[in-house]
């Protein structure tokens, strides 16, 4: 049995450092559009139209039915033949924004629909659309119930960056790769990446809780 | 044909008004005119259809068949080349900021100051601006004898007031006429009063309401006529004097009896 190597883990730092940006560049990006569509397709499953409600179950059904891994091979390889000529962070972009926004979208359809019948009443009977009545009744009382899963949702989608090593972004987990595939030290690297994603959720996770406490 | 003789057109005509849930009518064929100024109080056991009957009068329910006119406007849609064409949601959502609606379990904005719950239908659905809005909402609110409570939220006020904010809140749209939906049944018997005095004066500011009430007394003192409703139909509609010292149907009779052994208890 091989001894742990600690040279080798302080060597790879900057490297790992390095794909930790990349890693929180992608989630940044992921979130703020896979939050956005989340939000925009769950308010939209609550329209008094049937096909846009349509379009929103379909599409929260093939996120939560097919594998992260597929669907970001599926937007690497689909928009060039879609015409739409992408880098692989960009992709990598378009794949985390399109899984979180399935998600936040149902996570969002629930909050909205867990506020009490009678403030939806209520609103109708002083005149509101239904729009009116999602927009400045139902969100704002969702917000709070809304927050926990959220962040729950965020840190999953930074687990799930790593996922983008396979289409050759040098996020931190294809960096930690690239150092193994050169010194053979897999244990080392994977336990210091490890500790790097801890590092980064933790933060994500303290981040999160003073939020909360802000919305109580 | 009401008790109390009508001139001109009704303000509000419902013809052969019916709910069906489940294969049961909860609402069955109701016919009814209201004159302007008529203050109308339903009574009847529950499940006789009272709290449907208001809800499908504004639409927060759709009626299964039947039709609901107010001031000459059709609520469920729009006479084209002679026939009637459903109205789309919004269009619904316009003609209901004419009815006025209070809940039994009050369904304040949770979110909003009691302020801000008056105010949000002049500013968001008739587009007052938000100042302006206040400034009214702040009378409406003085008028249910509010003024103290203003910035307060929901949680923070007790049952009796948080009525009468929502009283205030269905004024502030200037609504044609009024529906009251068990407004003192989810309160503490000592907070019952302030809210009926509320609606008492309403009723003598000549408002046009509907409200289906438990409260016996209330009704015989304030309302001008008596609708006594069960199995989704109207049985008895009359003069509140003449219903409660000559009931007509022995479904009224029975009604009666058992309301007043549950005050002879109460009162032990």
């Amino acid at each position: 049995m091989n001894p742990f190597d600690w040279n080798v883990v302080w060597y790879a730092i900057p490297y790992l450092a390095a794909g930790a940006v990349v890693t929180l560049e992608l989630s940044a990006l992921g979130m703020l559009f896979g939050t956005t569509v989340g939000v925009v397709a769950g308010l939209l499953s609550l329209s008094d139209y049937r096909l846009l409600r349509g379009i929103v179950r379909a599409y929260v059904y093939f996120v939560r039915g097919t594998p992260a891994l597929v669907q970001v091979f599926l937007v690497y390889f689909a928009m060039p033949q879609l015409g739409l000529e992408l880098s692989a962070f960009w992709s990598g972009v378009v794949a985390l924004s399109f899984n979180a926004g399935g998600f936040i979208a149902e996570i969002v359809r629930s909050g909205l629909q867990s506020i009490d019948a009678g403030q939806t009443e209520a609103a109708k009977s002083i005149g509101m659309t239904n729009r009116q009545a999602i927009l400045f009744i139902l969100l704002p009382q969702s917000l709070r119930r809304i927050t926990p899963p959220l962040t729950n949702e965020v840190i999953t989608l930074v687990k799930s960056s790593s996922l983008l090593s396979v289409i050759s972004i040098s996020e931190l987990t294809r960096s930690a790769q690239a150092i193994i595939a050169a010194k053979f030290t897999p244990f080392e690297l994977y336990a210091e990446l490890a500790v790097f994603y801890l590092v980064i959720i933790s933060i994500l996770a303290k981040a999160s809780e003073y939020i909360e406490r802000r919305l109580a | 044909m009401t008790a109390t003789g009508m001139m001109g057109p009704p303000l509000l005509r419902i013809r052969g008004l019916s709910k069906v849930f489940a294969d049961i009518p909860v609402l069955d064929r109701v016919d009814l005119d209201v004159a302007r100024g008529e203050v109308v109080m339903v009574i009847g056991p529950s499940g006789a259809g009272k709290s449907t009957l208001l809800r499908c009068i504004n639409r927060i329910e759709t009626p299964t068949t039947g039709e609901v006119v107010l001031d000459g406007i059709n609520m469920a849609g729009t006479i084209r080349g002679g026939r009637l064409v459903s109205d789309s949601p919004s269009e619904t959502a316009r003609k209901r900021q004419r009815i006025g609606m209070v809940f039994q379990r009050f369904n304040l904005f949770a979110h909003l100051s009691a302020l801000d719950n008056v105010a949000i239908g002049p500013h968001r659905v008739l587009r007052i601006a938000r100042a302006e809005a206040r400034n009214q909402a702040a009378s409406h609110l003085d008028r249910v004898r509010l003024s103290a409570h203003m910035t307060k939220r929901p949680a923070q006020l007790s049952g009796g007031q948080q009525q009468r904010v929502a009283i205030a809140r269905a004024l502030a749209m200037s609504p044609t006429l009024m529906l009251f939906d068990e407004p003192t049944s989810a309160l503490d018997p000592e907070l019952v009063g302030e809210v009926l005095t509320v609606i008492r004066d309403l009723a003598r500011d000549g408002m046009t309401m509907l409200v289906v009430t438990h409260e016996m007394t209330f009704a015989r003192d304030v309302g001008t006529r008596l609708l006594f409703m069960d199995g989704g139909r109207v049985v008895e509609d009359r003069t509140p004097s003449a219903f409660f010292d000559q009931p007509e149907s022995d479904r009224a009779r029975a009604f009666l009896r058992r309301m007043n052994e549950r005050q002879t208890v109460a009162a032990d």
